[in-house]
This record gives structure tokens, C-alpha cells and sequence, in this order.
């Protein structure tokens, strides 16, 4: 059994809840449809919410991406995407297309080019 | 660019992405090299070999009609298509045809819920609809029911059915193509069925009784490539008013034999609802006596026995499962299961979880367990990430069936870790999983790598594992497209007359064999001997 402390993913979604533009529902971490309106890290946000965070939300809980990222660098870059301050755009765009590992390529049907994008600003933010 | 399929001519190939193009517009046809890998399978046993199977192209329409254009195009250029729903049946092929330039019909933008009946408790979805989608739909309109989902939930209801998936939750719910009622199919001449009920054009039951009227022909729609299915119906399950997880754990080796026969009785007595899945503690680890043991192909009980005492004393079996519903009825439940498993020496009953229904979504979010109560994550993935060790690059799905006995589980168990031994991987152990109502299957993750030396290797287990379990009674249920050859010989029998049956079929439903040709290794007249 892999019981989850309640408290550590109240903290966690806390977190998640202050920065994000939009709301996170905990239940699902995804939402329904990607937003047409607003900036372009705004979008990038519910891109992120709708196709990334199942994996790579700040968890540890419910994000196996972030704890395969924390075991690949032990701590010296943070293991959740939204906290990286060294990624670029080209780097979001070549995992998203590419895959790593067991993570399998997201196709355009899926996060199309201009949602892409949109998510590559998102996740750069703190760059620009 | 990508190369056109075996025996079109780069000029008619190019003619019918033209004519592809025209009925879902530029932006959903893909056909640079750069989009065509998108359809790629990761975890390919043929990674970077001249076998692997690729795509020529994708097209991805967003409507029926758009869908009967495609097939009427592909008839006119005997263009091979491989339909997909959200391609993400990974360990079983992915979004990676069967045949090597096939085109991919992405169906990934058909993905709307048609309905959902919280009276009837039923649904009607779109193949790119996945487990999350109506789940997050479910919670945001407080509708009372479960989805019952696939570990990943990032697939979809309509192409695990089809490829005969399950999930964990009560037994009408979690074979799910079991739990389907009705579909529409393109049949491969472009003429639209509705199958059940759904072909009586004023029927209010079409998600409500499977059969309709004459020979039930939905069956013939999974694991093939008869037609492409763009509607079906599910059943869904009435939110319980409660759950309660516990485990079951017996001390000694041969402990299995009465435990698994007493679950599998309860569970046919609808005692024990959910999933059951029998694992080994002591089994599982590194330690060299305990790898030595499992590589043996038939240490005694004596043996295990002696190396369990001597591990800290762990339970040599522990049983999880599920009960759902009433708080009084759950607890009948437990007691009355308590009871029959009580003349097991050594037996251990501890309640592991409990939940009162509607969670909230932080109380959802806490669940561990997710799919034992019908919430999609992708939490799999996690138990496959040792910290501290490189990440696995991919693994293909051995799942073999086994009748609901100890004594077969022991027998699978000693057989496959001796094979996994002798081919010099690390010895397996089995838990034998309880999704059906009548067998067990014991699943066995081998490992893909992106190098083909590695894979050379992997291959050669698989093809091992697969011939020696079906030899002893063992074969499996479903089996990644570069083996559907394979796994169609273990079915073999009348000198392979069912095999023929299909290709019958084929033939008389698919005359200019364009759907997905050497799906579960049915071939189309045109193609057959060719078996690429």
C-alpha cells in the first residue's frame, strides 16, 4: 500500500494554487479545455494542467515525472517543470515531440503546435 | 518524407494524401517526417530496426462522415489505414501501426462524451475520449457515477474495450469490453452500422441491452480490423456509499492453493466485488538467495518456507482487494469472508483503507490506490522509477492467463523465472490478478530498450516466454503487434481453423483489405503470405 499523507498534498496543492493563473482541481489535475483567451502563459498554464501535471506536478504525490526527475538529479535543478528556471523553449518543445524514457511523444492531435508553444512560455516564464 | 505503402507508387501515394487532405484540411494531415514519428511506438522491441513498423502518414478527422471520406479514399488507392483512438495503448504497439506504411487515422479529435445517464447510469463516448475526460466530466457536473479505468488515464474507454483492456473496480465494470453496450462502426466499405439495439432507428435501449436483434456481432470488433468503431456505449458504476480495501495474508507457500480458492469462490458468491490481486512479499527483492530461488525453475515449499522464516518473517502471500457499497453490507462482507478463510493457519485480515462517497477532490487526491476506485492518474508510472537508478525506456506486456488456482500461479512462477534466469535477466515474480471472473492473469512487464542488441535479447524472451506458457496451458490474452503472428499460433488448433475464420471474415467484410491489415495478424487477401 502506498497510503498518502493527506497534509503534504493540501501543502502541495496550496502551492500549486498561489502561483498558477488558473485553478487547479485537485481531483483531476487537468482541465477540461485548453484556453483560447488570455496570455500566452496563461494558456500555457492549462496546457501544462491538462497534458503535463498528471506526471510532473510538484507533488511528490500523484507525479511520477517529478520523482523520476528527482531521482535523475538528486536534487540540484528542482524535479517539478514549474519550478525550473534553466529551461528554454526549444528544450519544452524537444521532450514534448521527442519523449524521454517511459514518458512516449505527445502528438499534435493531442498539444498542437500553437498549444505548444504556449506551454514552451509557460514554462520559460521566469526567463522573460 | 515517409515512404509510401508496399506496392502504392509514390505518385498515387501522393494523390491520396491530396484527396486526404480534402476531406479533413491541411492542418490534420501528417505526412513530414518530423509528425509522421509522432506516431512512433516507444517502447518498440524493433527500436531503430529495419523492422520496425512506421507510419507512411496520419490523417485525423473530427467527424464521422470526415471518417467514411477517409475509407472511401483508401478504397479507391488500396491505401492501408490504422485507426487509433488516443494512441496510447503503449506496451501494446502504442500508436504504431501493425503494418509498415499504413496511415494512421488519429481519431484523438472525435472526443466528445455524447451522454451521460445518471438515471440509467450509462455512457456514449467518442473514441478520443480518455478515462480522465469523463471522469473530469463526472466530478464537474456531480454525477453520481464511476468510470472504471485502465492504470494509465491517459487512454481511452473505446480503444482499451477494443483491445479487450480491464480495470479494478466491481466485475460488471472492469472487463471492459464486457462492460460495453452498443457501438457504430465504419465498416471498411465506408457503410455505417450501429450494432445492439442502436440499429432499430427509434430504440430508447441502445446502451441498455447489448444483443438487439439476430447474431451478436460486437465481438467481432475487438482485437481486429473489421471496421472502425467511432461510437460506443459503456455501463458505468453507482457511486458506493462506501468502500473498504483490506489485505489478506497467508505465512506459507502452498497457503496459496486455499486462499486464491477461497477469494475466487467468494468472488463468484459476489462476496468479493472488486479486482483481486494475490502477490508474494517474500518473492520480491534482490537478495542473491532470493534471486537463486526464484531462477530455479522448482525450489520445494520446504525450501521457500525455510527462506521466508529466515527473511524477517514476512506473510509469503498477500491478497488486495475491494468491497463497495453500504457500510453494513461491506461489513457483512469482510466477516463472512473472515470467516471462510479462517481455517488457513497463520492468516492474517488487516483493513487497509476505507472512504465514505462523494470524497472531496483533496480526499480523491489522497486516495491511493486510484483505479481500485475509479480514478484515472498516471501514478503507474512511479512504480517503475527507482530512485537513484536510470529510468526503464519502455516494456512490452506478457499476459499470460491461468486458471484461478495456487497450484498454477506456483507452476507459472517456477517455470518464467527459470526462463528469465537461463536467458540471463533477473529472475521474475509473479502476482497472479483476478479481472475476470473465472481465470487469473499474471502479468509480466519485459523490458524494450532503444539499442537492438538489447532488444535481440528481449525478443528472444518473449517469443520463449510466450511458446512455453501456451505449451503448458498458459496463453496469453492480448500481445503487442510485432508478435500478433506469434500469439495467434498458440491458437492453433483444427490445423488453425479459427485463424482462417477471421481471414474468412476478412475477405467478405473488407474485400480491398484497407483496415489495419495484420491487426492480431488477420490478413487481407491482397497482402496475405506477406505477413511484414
Amino acid at each position: 500500500m502506498r497510503l498518502i499523507g493527506l497534509g503534504l498534498v493540501l501543502i502541495a496543492g496550496a502551492a500549486a494554487a498561489q502561483e498558477a493563473p488558473f485553478p487547479i482541481a485537485a481531483w483531476s489535475r487537468t482541465k477540461a479545455a485548453v484556453e483560447t483567451e488570455g496570455s500566452a502563459t496563461e494558456r500555457g498554464a492549462a496546457v501544462f494542467n491538462n497534458w503535463c501535471s498528471a506526471c510532473h506536478s510538484r507533488g511528490p504525490q500523484n507525479a511520477p515525472g517529478t520523482t523520476s526527475l528527482q531521482a535523475k538529479y538528486q536534487g540540484s535543478v528542482p524535479a517539478a517543470l514549474e519550478d525550473r528556471r534553466d529551461l528554454t523553449p526549444d528544450l519544452v518543445k524537444f521532450f514534448v515531440r521527442n519523449g524521454v524514457a517511459m514518458m512516449a511523444p505527445l502528438r499534435k492531435t493531442e498539444v498542437s503546435d500553437a498549444d505548444l508553444e504556449a506551454l514552451a512560455a509557460y514554462l520559460t516564464r521566469s526567463r522573460q | 518524407m515517409p515512404k509510401p505503402p508496399p506496392g502504392l507508387s509514390e505518385r498515387d501515394f501522393q494523390a491520396a494524401l491530396r484527396a486526404l487532405e480534402g476531406v479533413v484540411g491541411r492542418e490534420w494531415l501528417f505526412a513530414t517526417d518530423e509528425d509522421v514519428l509522432l506516431y512512433r511506438d516507444g517502447y518498440s522491441p524493433l527500436w531503430g530496426e529495419a523492422e520496425e513498423r512506421f507510419a507512411s502518414a496520419a490523417v485525423a478527422p473530427s467527424s464521422v462522415e470526415q471518417v467514411q471520406g477517409i475509407v472511401k479514399i483508401a478504397n479507391q488507392y488500396s491505401l492501408p489505414l490504422y485507426p487509433i483512438s488516443t494512441g496510447r495503448n503503449l506496451t501494446y504497439g502504442g500508436a504504431a501501426p501493425a503494418y509498415s506504411g499504413s496511415v494512421v487515422v488519429d481519431l484523438k479529435r472525435m472526443n466528445r462524451i455524447l451522454d451521460v445517464s445518471a438515471r440509467d447510469k450509462t455512457c456514449l463516448v467518442e473514441p478520443g475520449v480518455s478515462y480522465f475526460d469523463l471522469y473530469r466530466h463526472l466530478r464537474t457536473n456531480k454525477i453520481p457515477l464511476w468510470i472504471d479505468t485502465a492504470d494509465p488515464g491517459w487512454g481511452g474507454l473505446m480503444g482499451n474495450a477494443l483491445d479487450r483492456g480491464g480495470g479494478y473496480t466491481d466485475i460488471e465494470f472492469r472487463d471492459h469490453f464486457d462492460a460495453h453496450c452498443g457501438m457504430e462502426v465504419v465498416l471498411p466499405t465506408g457503410e455505417v452500422v450501429r450494432t445492439g439495439m442502436g440499429a432499430s432507428p427509434q430504440a430508447k435501449t441502445w446502451q441498455l441491452f447489448k444483443y438487439g436483434l439476430g447474431p451478436w456481432v460486437d465481438g467481432i470488433f475487438s482485437q481486429s480490423n473489421f471496421g472502425i468503431v467511432t461510437k460506443m456505449g459503456f455501463w458505468l458504476m453507482e457511486e458506493p456509499e462506501a468502500a473498504l480495501q483490506v489485505s489478506v495474508t497467508v505465512p506459507k507457500r502452498r497457503d496459496v492453493v486455499p486462499l486464491v480458492d477461497t477469494l475466487h469462490s467468494l468472488m463468484c458468491a459476489h462476496t468479493v466485488p472488486s479486482q483481486v490481486t494475490v502477490a508474494s512479499p517474500v518473492m520480491a527483492g534482490n537478495n542473491p538467495e532470493l534471486v537463486r530461488l526464484r531462477g530455479s525453475g522448482g525450489a520445494s515449499d520446504a525450501d521457500w518456507d525455510r527462506f521466508a522464516a529466515g527473511a524477517g518473517g514476512a506473510p509469503f502471500w498477500a491478497a488486495q482487494f475491494v468491497y463497495y457499497g453500504s457500510s453494513k453490507v461491506i461489513a457483512a462482507q469482510w466477516e463472512h469472508t473472515k470467516d471462510r478463510l479462517s481455517s488457513i493457519a497463520g492468516v492474517g485480515f488487516r483493513e487497509t483503507a476505507s472512504y465514505t462517497f462523494p470524497l472531496s477532490d483533496e480526499q480523491a487526491e489522497a486516495v491511493a490506490d486510484k483505479a481500485r476506485y475509479g480514478i484515472p492518474s498516471l501514478n503507474l508510472f512511479g512504480s517503475r522509477t527507482a530512485p537513484g537508478a536510470p529510468p526503464l525506456e519502455g516494456h512490452m506486456d506478457f499476459s499470460p492467463m491461468i486458471p484461478p488456482h495456487g497450484e498454477a500461479l506456483i507452476a507459472l512462477s517456477d517455470y518464467t523465472g527459470k526462463v528469465y534466469a537461463d536467458q540471463g535477466f533477473p529472475p521474475s515474480f509473479v502476482a497472479g490478478m483476478m479481472f475476470h471472473p473465472r481465470t487469473m492473469i499474471c502479468f509480466h512487464a519485459v523490458p524494450t530498450f532503444r539499442n537492438a542488441a538489447d532488444n535481440a535479447r528481449t525478443r528472444k524472451l518473449f517469443e520463449t516466454l510466450v511458446r512455453g506458457c501456451a505449451e503448458r496451458g498458459w496463453p496469453i490474452y492480448r500481445i503487442h503487434p510485432v508478435f500478433h503472428k506469434l500469439g495467434m499460433e498458440m491458437f492453433s488448433a483444427g490445423d488453425g481453423s479459427l485463424h482462417r475464420l477471421h481471414e474468412t471474415l476478412k475477405d467478405a467484410i473488407d474485400p480491398n483489405g484497407i483496415v489495419s491489415p495484420g491487426r492480431y495478424d488477420i490478413w487481407p487477401r491482397r497482402l496475405r503470405g506477406t505477413r511484414a
